[in-house]
């Protein structure tokens, strides 16, 4: 019982330390120095320690001071509480979704069984979206309760196209259910360790639209209209300044990851490296005895998964800084006219070729 | 004549079908950041002197700048560490901004002394605007314009240099000299 409680406060833990602590601080670099690299810069690289700038990596620290020492400041007018709540509303749906996300397989340390997954629920999936689709009361609280016209347009924005992704993404989602014939995302994670049984092989029209919609979801670019800078000065968090702020952009950066780390599990092969499964690997280092093998096991596969996540990552950033922002009637055509019918067709060509192959 | 350009507005099946345009422009960026961030590693190591990328880091790194480069203008220093200005005033007439003040001083009857020199010769840098009037108003090769461009001051005084500050000897202005000879004989006054 207590050994049941310490494992999953660890792997808690674990969660807390590679998103809020890791990822949030360091993509706000990453996300500068690649598209410095992109356009031929060299990005931040001004904050320095007694002369050593590291890259630049000093900026995390920086704007974290920043964002620490700024006036917290509320508009007249605006409601309170609400003002204050939204940013916690639409921070904590992009960590709890973790909560379901396996970022290992099983392993066997000192006799125990260890599922690398804080709660491993039959219906993850749908706690995913479930949950995922609860940030958009945080964003448009915070376009309401701030007062400013701007502020409404972006969240009223915010509302439309989240929740006309949401149906396309839901879509999209009913082919990989169909094929792997679970909603469990440990044992859609499992299935994945035949190469060829990957999400990518078995629905790649699939895998295009989730991509697009879940870059929907997050409002980056393309899909950035709720905050468009040039429209709306900043969309939804216009009256949001320091640590409200901060956390808005944390739940973005938050939110980068868990797609990342959904497009893995359900398209990319979990946490399976290509034509080497557990077994081989096991046997690979069974002089270390059981335990010290799954230890080297689990290892790598957390490796390999974040490697992918990284990847993930990756590619959300390459596309923010390649394509120009769709205009909210293209947003809306898109989802609706083009991902929607292309997803109910991509649902009916899986089922044929799944009761053809029966 | 109305000239009209084509901007191909009307886009192909190809075009509109969105993912493979998507894909070649994810091409060409992710090779530039490839390209850059591969450049990086030899320059870290120390076995390349360049990063592949234009930008410099601007205090740190300094590029040279073309001769033609207009900086802040200097006056020129003989080598008997004497300034090479007769001061007769071209350059102050010359000068747009009126930025120069010259006050002359003479020789009062000694020998082997220079006939006339600037006494005073001041040009504030906070108004200067850099035009090369000036040079190409002397008519004794006295005042060129440098390629020195961080005379960035935080009180707005400090801008006005006197003749000690300006003063360069002619051995550094060599290449600049040159350059104004060549550019300068090509025109007819």
């Amino acid at each position: 019982m207590w050994v049941d409680l310490i494992i999953t406060l660890v792997k808690i833990l674990f969660i807390f330390a590679i998103t809020v602590g890791f990822f949030a601080p360091v993509l706000t670099w990453v996300e500068r120095k690649q598209s410095a690299l992109m356009q031929d810069r060299i990005g931040a690289n001004r904050a320095d320690i007694m002369g050593f700038t590291v890259l630049g990596l000093f900026h995390i620290i920086a704007d974290a001071l920043k964002m620490f020492t700024k006036e917290d400041f509320i508009p007249d007018g605006a409601n309170k509480i609400l003002h204050t709540m939204s940013p916690i509303i639409a921070l904590v749906p992009a960590l709890i979704t973790f909560a379901v996300i396996p970022f290992g397989g099983q392993y066997t340390l000192f006799d125990k069984e260890v599922n690398l997954v804080i709660s491993d629920l039959d219906v993850g999936l749908l706690f995913v979206f479930a949950i995922a689709s609860l940030a958009t009361y945080g964003y448009v609280i915070a376009g309401w309760s701030s007062n400013n016209n701007w502020s409404l347009l972006g969240s009223m924005r915010t509302a439309s196209q989240m929740i006309s992704y949401e149906v396309s993404m839901g879509l999209t989602i009913i082919g990989i259910l169909m094929v792997y014939g679970s909603m469990k995302l440990t044992e859609i994670g499992a299935i994945q360790e035949n190469f060829w049984m990957w999400g990518i092989f078995l629905q790649p029209f699939g895998f295009i639209m989730f991509l697009t919609a879940s870059i929907a979801e997050n409002k980056r670019i393309p899909f950035d209209a709720p905050e468009a800078e040039s429209e709306l000065v900043a969309g939804y968090f216009t009256e949001y300044s320091g640590l409200k702020f901060g956390m808005f952009f944390m739940a973005e950066f938050i939110e980068m990851v868990t797609i990342g780390a959904i497009m893995t599990i359900l398209f990319l092969g979990a946490w399976h490296i290509p034509f080497l499964t557990s077994a081989t690997l096991l046997s690979w280092f069974d002089f270390l005895g059981t335990t010290g093998a799954n230890i080297v096991l689990m290892l790598i596969h957390v490796g390999v998964f974040f490697g992918k996540v990284v990847f993930f990552i990756w590619l959300q950033m390459i596309i923010r800084w390649t394509l120009p922002r769709f205009r909210y009637d293209q947003i809306m055509k898109l989802g609706w006219k083009i991902i929607l019918p292309l997803s109910l067709a991509n649902i009916m060509i899986t089922g044929l070729v799944i009761l053809a192959l029966k | 004549m109305a000239y009209y350009v084509n901007r191909n507005t009307t886009m192909t099946w190809w075009e509109r079908s969105y993912i493979p345009e998507i894909i070649k422009g994810m091409w060409l960026t992710s090779r530039r950041f490839f390209y850059n961030l591969f450049g990086f590693i030899p320059f870290f190591l120390g076995t390349e002197k360049d990063r592949r990328i234009m930008t410099v880091y601007y205090p740190e790194e300094q590029v040279q700048y073309p001769i033609a480069y207009r900086g802040r203008p200097v006056l020129a220093q003989n080598e008997d560490g004497q300034p090479a200005c007769v001061a007769c005033g071209l350059c102050e007439i010359a000068c747009p901004a009126y930025c120069i003040h010259i006050e002359p001083a003479h020789n009062t009857g000694k020998q082997n002394q220079y006939e006339r020199w600037p006494g005073v010769f001041n040009i504030d840098y906070a108004i200067c605007i850099f035009c090369g009037n000036c040079e190409e108003a002397c008519p004794e090769e006295a005042i060129f314009m440098s390629d020195d461009c961080d005379i960035s001051m935080l009180d707005r005084k400090k801008m006005l240099y006197t003749k000690e500050q300006l003063l360069t000897p002619v051995a550094d202005l060599q290449k600049r000299i040159e350059f104004t000879r060549n550019m300068y004989a090509k025109w007819n006054y």
